[in-house]
């Protein structure tokens, strides 16, 4: 793992010191052939399960999600080397390296084995992201990055107080392994106070409540193939730091208290991606506000347990197939449109009809509409509220998600068939930018219908660690 | 002598509440560094060259010297001297103080683990809700930015007195901490006040819905 880490961080380096597009494009391809490396070294090479360093674990967890960042950072520096064809040079490098920075910092997270090491590599990527929100250098840009730092760094600070006060509370442990082992003889009240803190500082990257404003003006301010990442792999990156602290927590006393809280944050992280849904008037936040809406679901499929769990990280997984096609979908329309604005943006049937039919499919999957993967655990998390007898839980969950539907629907109806009133670029922009944005959705519609046993393994292996 | 230190460090944090000029802001944050350096070298576990030359540049180089000397800077180019609206705003944040001060009290007394040392627990959480009423209840971005210090000292304090199998990276994680707020600092500096003009948060309202 340490030499991927330095490999990786080498190869960003090459990237910033390079003095045209080609060195640039060069390094990065490398970097993605070291990414494909690494994946089939640890799948093919017997590391699978196995540590690393004493501070890292290519367990199931993070191999699938791994393999996931590693696909869609690929398609986002695709995509991105068309979106900044006639970019300076300087900025060009910079966005770069800065992208292959991000996807070594939100890999870390993911391998980390050591909750010390996991806050580390999440304070990495909020000084990774900074560089890309504020790449426009814009007044809004620089407003946006400063608002990410400021509240990602006071929230960090706080997940850490919770990280000092489990650590300490397990004598001074920080694998997750020894921390899982010994705060079952924690004190109760302590462990609640720890799980509150985490939660809470978390948040601001897994883009639930109460943290979720800075995701969206990450996501709002970053250059639009970008936002494709910060929406997946780093709420990824926010959820596995989460689902481990809740392993971690599934021996103590604390644990159903912490499943509570789970429920609520999920509930109110719904009912603001609902509310804020129909009232944004941009689309890369509103498709912002979506990710939190999903992460609400995620959450309350953590907090109901059962096959709650098993759906909520089925649900994260194919959540990261259509958010990045949708997002790089939004890239497409950039080429075209002037912005994002929902009032005036329209027409874009007739404008750009591949790219058009790309939103309407990603709507339809997004929704949860069958063949959507996202049906499939959705209906899970569902049946587990059932079982479970929680019907307040299921009435407000179903009463949100008719908002939410109505919302998603209506805006992308606006989008392809309202009179356009905004100026259009290039109406004959490149369609294999669509297409390669599709082919993300259509690995999401293959898992709706057909889940591999391969998959249901690796979920069921993650669960019952 | 840990307990004066630690008594210090929350007279400091009421006084903080209190004051409403922004050098006395700097002023507390560079003492706050030192008091955070003479707990650290009093607790250190061993005489362990790598632990001490952190502690070195996490308290003295960092927390008492650096970070306040760009605070005074940014007071000097940005020509702000105290927090907007003065008289009421300074006895309501005493009261907002206290009543955290009571809490953090009251979760610490109601935990009373041995495992754990109690009363760095209970200023650490206050130093916590301290800084956060400071982040709420001021206007300007400096006052933030100080909120954001301040919890991060507590973070700090409590970091010093527990012990963990592996110190060095519980030290390395508040070395990057301690950048992050740095490189805050540093936009703060260079760049809000050149593109945005800026010394107040009401002005940062772009982003938006």
């Amino acid at each position: 793992m340490i030499y991927y880490l330095i490999l990786s961080v080498l190869l960003a380096g090459s990237a910033f010191a390079a003095t045209t597009r080609r060195a640039v494009n060069a390094a990065g391809a490398l970097f993605y052939a070291v990414q494909a490396a690494f994946a089939v070294w640890i799948l093919t090479g017997g590391r699978f399960g196995s540590a690393s360093g004493g501070f890292f674990t290519y367990d199931a967890l993070g191999t699938v999600f791994f393999v996931l960042l590693a696909v869609v950072s690929l398609f986002v520096f695709i995509h991105s080397e068309v979106y900044f064809r006639d970019e300076d040079i300087r900025l060009y490098r910079r966005y770069f390296s800065l992208l292959m920075l991000l996807t070594t910092a939100i890999a870390g997270v993911y391998f980390a084995d050591n909750i010390a090491v996991t806050w580390i590599f999440l304070e990495a990527t909020t000084l990774c992201s900074a560089g890309i929100i504020y790449h426009r250098r814009t007044a809004q840009a620089l407003e946006a990055t400063w608002k990410y730092v400021f509240v990602c760094s006071t929230g960090i600070a706080t997940a850490y107080l919770g990280i000092l006060l489990l650590c300490s509370a397990a004598d001074g442990s920080l694998a997750y392994s020894s921390l899982a082992e010994r705060v079952a003889s924690g004190n109760p009240l302590y462990m609640k106070t720890a799980v509150l803190l985490v939660l809470c500082g978390y948040s601001c990257k897994m883009e639930i409540f109460p943290l979720y404003t800075i995701g969206v003006d990450a996501n709002f301010a970053a250059p639009a193939p970008a936002s494709a990442l910060i929406s997946t792999g780093l709420v990824n990156a926010g959820f596995i730091a989460i689902f481990r602290v809740y392993k971690v927590m599934a021996s103590s006393e604390a644990f159903e208290w912490m499943r509570h809280v789970l429920i609520l944050v999920g509930l109110l992280s719904l009912a603001i991606g609902a509310m804020f849904l129909r009232r944004t008037n941009n689309y890369k936040r509103f498709l912002s506000y979506s990710t939190v809406e999903n992460m609400g679901i995620v959450a309350i499929g953590l907090g109901i347990g059962g096959i709650g769990v098993w759906a909520a990280l089925f649900h994260v997984i194919c959540h990261t197939f259509v958010k990045s096609s949708l997002m790089l979908q939004v890239a497409v329309m950039r080429h075209i449109f002037n912005g994002y604005r929902i009032n005036r943006i329209g027409d874009y049937i007739s404008i750009n009809r591949v790219g058009a039919i790309g939103f309407i499919v990603g709507t339809v999957v997004l929704l949860a509409f069958p063949p959507s993967p996202l049906f499939v655990s959705e209906l899970m998390i569902l049946k587990q509220i059932i079982a479970d007898g929680q019907w307040w839980i299921m009435a407000v969950v179903l009463l949100l998600l008719c908002i939410v539907i109505y919302s998603i629907c209506s805006r992308i109806m606006r989008l392809c068939y309202q009179p356009n009133l905004d100026e259009v670029h290039d109406p004959k922009c490149e369609h294999w930018l669509s297409w390669s944005a599709m082919a993300l959705l259509a690995a999401a519609m293959v898992l709706g219908v057909w889940q591999p046993e391969l998959l249901r393994d690796v979920i069921d292996q993650i669960v019952t660690l | 002598m840990i307990l004066s230190f630690v008594i210090l460090f929350v007279v400091t944090l009421v006084y903080l509440s209190i004051t409403e000029r922004y050098r006395n802001y700097a002023v507390i944050v560079s003492l706050q560094g030192w008091i955070l350096l003479a707990i650290a070298l009093l607790r250190l576990h061993s005489v362990n060259w790598a632990e001490l030359a952190f502690v070195l540049a996490e308290t003295l180089l960092f927390k008492a010297l650096i970070v306040p000397q760009i605070l005074f800077a940014v007071i000097r180019r940005t020509k702000i001297n105290r927090v907007i609206g003065s008289g009421s705003s300074q006895f309501r944040s005493l009261v907002m103080s206290l009543a955290a001060l009571a809490a953090s009290a009251s979760i610490t007394y109601y935990i009373a683990d041995q495992s754990i040392d109690m009363i760095f627990f209970g200023v650490a959480l206050y130093a916590l809700l301290s800084g956060l009423i400071l982040i709420v209840s001021r206007q300007r971005i400096f006052s933030h930015m100080v909120g954001f210090l301040v919890i991060e000292n507590g973070v700090f304090l409590f970091s010093t007195a527990i012990g963990v199998e592996m110190p060095i990276l519980i030290n390395m994680a508040i070395m990057l901490d301690i950048l992050m707020s740095i490189l805050m600092l540093g936009v703060f500096l260079t760049r809000i006040d050149h593109t945005i003009h800026a010394d107040d948060a009401d002005s940062l309202t772009k982003v938006k819905d």
